[in-house]
């Protein structure tokens, strides 16, 4: 046997192919590890990128609530209202043991409206609305928890002689739109269809709700778009908190051998733990939050917790891109520092930031919307297209705000100290200014966009009424005209404390008698009963006395006045009927004077008959209700919660308008709140990120300070240095965000086919981002003073 | 008590911090254009004699005078305003402000004693060339090295035209090549313009720059010619 015949060793096996996904594991578990176990310090940046996360991560766990809350909102709300309503008692359903008569109590205390309604059940077995267990008896109320502890508020004593009612009950919450809301059952004895009641005999409104306009949808997507983006730019800020510390540390592994790939890949694992964590936070603070969202109410917005149900798949969404933000944001910023072994970290060259792809954003975005072309009001609109257009202007602006910043400050030169120590210091390094600010850059953008498109649809949304609220503030209208109720009425409201004056008629159509065919239209005009002062409200009158008829021509309108001659003809018979049948027929006097009518307070021209109460006795009129035009001193105090108290004396059931020279679409009025309350919670979250930024730089620079204090360095110039490092990039940010702003609005306005109507829109916005830079350098300046002390310079 | 022609002395300083002292009875004078090194271990209450001595920091008890006033009767911001005017410091490291140039470095401390810009980097440039360092006028500090940086530190120490400079370990973080040459520098420049140096160190061979000695052990300052 040779050497040849021995039986050769088996070679090894050739190397397996390092995985790509193994490092990658290894490393991120590392820089969990050390964000976990990274002593005080490491603990320290954990739980501000935590905390900062936790916090946007709440408000996206809200944001994805929204759809539900509105849902449950809706459901509660069609759940309560009457299936069948009609205003004419032959439509009306018929009366059984099950229906209930029902009548709208709706009133006003200081500026919040107060819903109800008062009940009567027709048999043993009423139908019930939900969230009460029976109609209260006459006398009783039940009212929702809000109103109740409105009621027993003892500075709400006026509220209370409004209802003299006893609480019996309170509405549970199935029958309620909201924890705040102010609503109340109160039973009757009394009422009747004839003074107003409808028979309800069910529950439950199955039809669809109505889609928002499509004006609106633009609306809602903006304030979306605009409430968003700040709080994702805000959690990307928040994973870079306390990075220079970290470079420090990730130098000392370089030192061991750990090459640029791996230590940027632990840096991302500790972002990762950091996001994780901020996930946990942000969960439990919505948990929690949600347990008090009832006891909140912002500018009349409350919701039920069980309301805040967010949405699985945003939840999924959240769960999966906060922390997967969180890599990338890190991976990406750790491209901009070389990190070296012997503790020293040093910026890489800076890499020009380049405008064209900033810039090509901001115009794609334009561009999508151009191409989207013009929604008419009719027009069903697609969403998505608008979507994209404004993140991508919005996003473009944000992505802009770091080219221009570092565009103005590098041509900064000169000035005191403390601007020069500002500028300098944004001229090493702008990009954690910057993106602190674009968040404020964003909000104010998309505020100042959606803000022109209120003010364009304002038109649209805010109609100008007509009425005169100088001359009346308060419109009232009863159907309860028995007897002397009408004079009674009157007289009531003009006793009433804070009353200036009363318009009161009585109201009535009068026909002209004969028969007619079914094809026929008969001759028909209102008649109107009033002293003299009341009738020269409504009508150009120059001499009047009791016993005194008119016939009242509309101004302009030849047609209408032919049409109401036919049946105020001077000397000759109408006739009254009310909708139960009814008649009662009364001459014209033929001395009757002509004359024509003015604008009442309310705005609207009335003609027709108009006599003084010494020619009919009011009280006798079938089908008549009374209408009061009440003007008020608005000197005395609480006068418009008297004339209120004085209406439900009168009659629980009469309609008290408050005029307005404007009303407010109801949904146009939610989706300007939503932004009120989403740019409020937007703007306090971008200051915290802003002040974490500038308290984790000042600790950076706690040594420094104290050399600065050591020779002699006044604490004014490094305040104003704070605040100049602050307003600079805030001042360009506001700079940025009313330019695209305002082009943005212009764009919407175009495609929505409206005129811009106030350019002027961003001075309050621009305001409260000045307000901002005040409130982040006051907040800044204690820990500030704190720094400048010489215990920086010890070392041992 | 103080020391005849003495500018700057103190008698019986003592200073706490919790309960640990940190100076117990310490005394010490300098008079113009002096070079004093302050030595002694680590712990042994140089610096915060140092810091007591620029007016950083008031001592518990004792007390310090300067050119005839008493320090520690003397409002935060007489003495801020004195350590603008009158003092000049050096520190072992981070003590150049990152974002300023070189020359605006040393520039600062005329700044804020309100001379205009370009007289005060007028100023800085002709101390910066005085210390060698002249060509890295318009550079970071975080793109100069250890030695030069100091040197800027230097040259800003003596910019504002102090009377005393407060050195803390001046060559702490330099090699000894380096250490060498800044000490040199600086003594240098600070005996030409009759300017005193207090000068915080442990290493011999840099108090061997100094006209005189004083250790400090366990917060007590022997001061072998002022000692009182």
């Amino acid at each position: 046997m040779t050497l040849l015949d021995e039986k050769r060793p088996p070679a090894p096996a050739p190397p397996a192919r390092p995985s790509r996904i193994a490092p990658w594991l290894r490393d991120l578990a590392l820089g969990i590890r050390f964000a976990a176990a990274g002593g005080r310090e490491g603990w320290t940046r954990t739980l501000l990128t935590a905390v900062g996360v936790g916090l946007g991560v709440t408000l996206l766990f809200l944001a994805a609530s929204v759809p539900h809350a509105l849902d449950a909102r809706s459901a509660r709300e069609d759940a309560r209202s009457e299936t069948k309503i009609s205003e004419n008692p032959d439509a009306q359903g018929k009366k059984s043991d099950t229906s209930v008569l029902r009548i709208s109590a709706d009133t006003e205390y200081h500026d919040r409206t107060i819903t109800g309604y008062l009940m009567r059940a027709e048999g043993s077995h009423p139908v019930l609305p939900p969230g009460i267990d029976a109609v209260p008896a006459a006398g009783e109320m039940v009212v929702s928890p809000a109103l109740r502890d409105l009621l027993n508020d003892p500075d709400n004593a006026l509220l209370k002689e409004r209802y003299p009612y006893k609480v019996t009950g309170t509405i549970a919450d199935e029958g309620l739109r909201s924890p705040g809301e102010l609503w109340f059952y109160a039973g009757s004895d009394t009422l009747t269809t004839a003074s107003g009641g409808h028979r309800v005999t069910g529950y439950g409104d199955p039809g669809p709700t109505p889609p928002l306009a499509p004006l609106l949808v633009v609306l809602v997507i903006m304030v979306c778009v605009v409430l968003l983006a700040p709080v994702a730019i805000f959690i990307a800020t928040a994973v870079r908190f306390g990075g220079e510390r970290r470079d420090r540390r990730l130098a000392a592994l370089r030192l061991v051998g750990t090459d640029i790939r791996s230590t940027r890949r632990i840096a991302a694992g500790e972002a990762l733990f950091g996001s994780l964590l901020g996930l946990l936070i942000g969960l439990v603070l919505f948990l929690v939050g949600r347990r008090f969202v009832g006891y909140i109410e912002i500018w009349d917005v409350s919701a039920f917790p069980d309301d805040l149900a967010p949405d699985l798949r945003l939840c999924l969404l959240i769960a999966v891109a906060v922390p997967l933000t969180a890599v990338l944001v890190t991976l990406s910023a750790m491209r901009s520092v070389v990190i070296e072994p012997l503790g020293v970290v040093r910026n890489s060259r800076a890499r020009k930031r380049r405008l064209w792809w900033r810039l090509a954003l901001p115009l794609a975005g334009l561009g999508v919307l151009a191409l989207n072309g013009q929604a008419g009001e009719y027009e069903v609109v697609n969403p998505y297209p608008i979507t994209i257009g404004a993140v991508l202007v919005l996003v473009g602006l944000a992505l802009l705000l770091p080219w221009l910043v570092e565009a103005c400050v590098n041509r900064l030169r000169g000035g005191p100290v403390p601007w020069q120590l500002a500028t300098r210091r944004l001229q090493l390094s702008s990009g954690t200014a910057s993106r602190a600010v674009s968040g404020v850059t964003v909000a104010v953008a998309g505020a100042v966009a959606v803000q022109m498109l209120f003010a364009s649809m304002n038109a649209d949304f805010n109609k100008a009424t007509g009425q005169d609220p100088t001359r009346a503030q308060f419109y009232a209208v009863s159907e309860q005209v028995g007897g002397n109720a009408a004079v009674d009425t009157i007289e009531r409201f003009r006793a009433t404390k804070g009353v200036t004056q009363v318009i009161g008629m009585v109201e009535a159509y009068a026909s002209k008698p004969g028969k007619y065919s079914e094809d026929d239209i008969q001759p028909t005009t209102s008649f109107n009963v009033g002293d003299c002062a009341t009738l020269r409200e409504v009508a150009r009158i120059d001499s009047c006395e009791d016993g005194d008829a008119f016939v009242v021509h509309p101004r302009n309108d030849k047609d209408m006045a032919g049409w109401m001659d036919k049946t105020a003809r001077k000397g000759k018979e109408v006739e009254f009927e009310s909708g139960r049948g009814r008649k009662l027929r009364w001459t014209l006097p033929a001395d009757a004077k002509t004359v024509v009518s003015r604008k009442d307070p309310v705005g609207e021209d009335r003609w027709g008959i108009m006599v003084t109460p010494g020619v009919i006795d009011a009280s006798t009129l079938p089908g008549a209700s009374t209408v009061s035009q009440i003007r008020i001193d608005e000197s005395v105090p609480d006068a418009a919660e008297y004339v209120r108290n004085t209406a439900a004396r009168i009659d629980p059931g009469m309609r008290l308008v408050t005029l307005t020279s404007v009303a407010r679409d109801r949904q146009y009025a939610s989706v300007q709140t939503g932004l009120q309350v989403g740019a409020t919670l937007t703007l306090l979250l971008i200051a915290a990120s802003m002040l974490v930024s500038q308290l984790e730089q000042i600790r950076e620079r706690k040594r420094l300070l104290s050399v600065l204090v050591a020779f002699g360095t006044r604490r004014a110039t490094l305040a104003w240095s704070v605040l100049w490092q602050t307003a600079l990039p805030v001042v360009i940010g506001l700079a940025v965000a009313v330019a695209g702003g305002l082009s943005l609005g212009a764009a919407l306005c175009w495609m929505v086919d409206k005129e811009v109507a106030d350019w002027l829109v961003f001075l309050p916005l621009a305001g409260a981002g000045g307000a901002l830079i005040l409130l982040v350098t006051l907040l800044s300046l204690p820990p500030l003073w704190r720094m400048m002390r010489p215990d920086g310079l010890r070392s041992e | 008590m103080t020391p005849a022609g003495s500018l700057l002395a103190a008698h019986d300083l003592r200073k706490t911090y919790g309960s640990t002292p940190a100076l117990d009875g310490a005394s010490f004078s300098v008079h113009p254009g002096e070079v004093v090194a302050v030595m002694g271990p680590s712990g042994s209450g140089k610096s915060t004699l140092l810091h007591c001595l620029a007016g950083i920091i008031t001592p518990d008890s004792g007390t310090i005078t300067y050119d005839g006033r008493e320090l520690s009767a003397m409002s935060d911001a007489d003495r801020s305003a004195l350590r603008r005017s009158d003092f000049g410091f050096v520190f072992q490291f981070g003590q150049l402000v990152p974002e300023l140039t070189c020359v605006e470095n040393v520039a600062l401390p005329l700044r804020l004693n309100g001379t205009r810009r370009k007289d005060a980097e007028r100023t800085a440039l002709a101390w910066m060339e005085r210390l060698e360092v002249e060509d890295i006028g318009g550079k970071r500090p975080g793109e100069v090295s250890g030695g030069q940086g100091q040197r800027v530190a230097v040259a800003r120490a003596l910019a504002a035209s102090p009377k005393v400079i407060f050195a803390d370990e001046p060559t702490g973080a330099l090699d000894s090549l380096n250490g060498e040459r800044v000490m040199q520098l600086l003594t240098e420049a600070a005996r030409s313009a009759n300017v005193a140096v207090v000068l915080v160190t442990h290493e011999a061979r840099v108090a061997a720059y100094s006209d005189r000695d004083v250790t400090v052990r366990d917060g007590r300052a022997r001061d072998l010619e002022h000692a009182v």
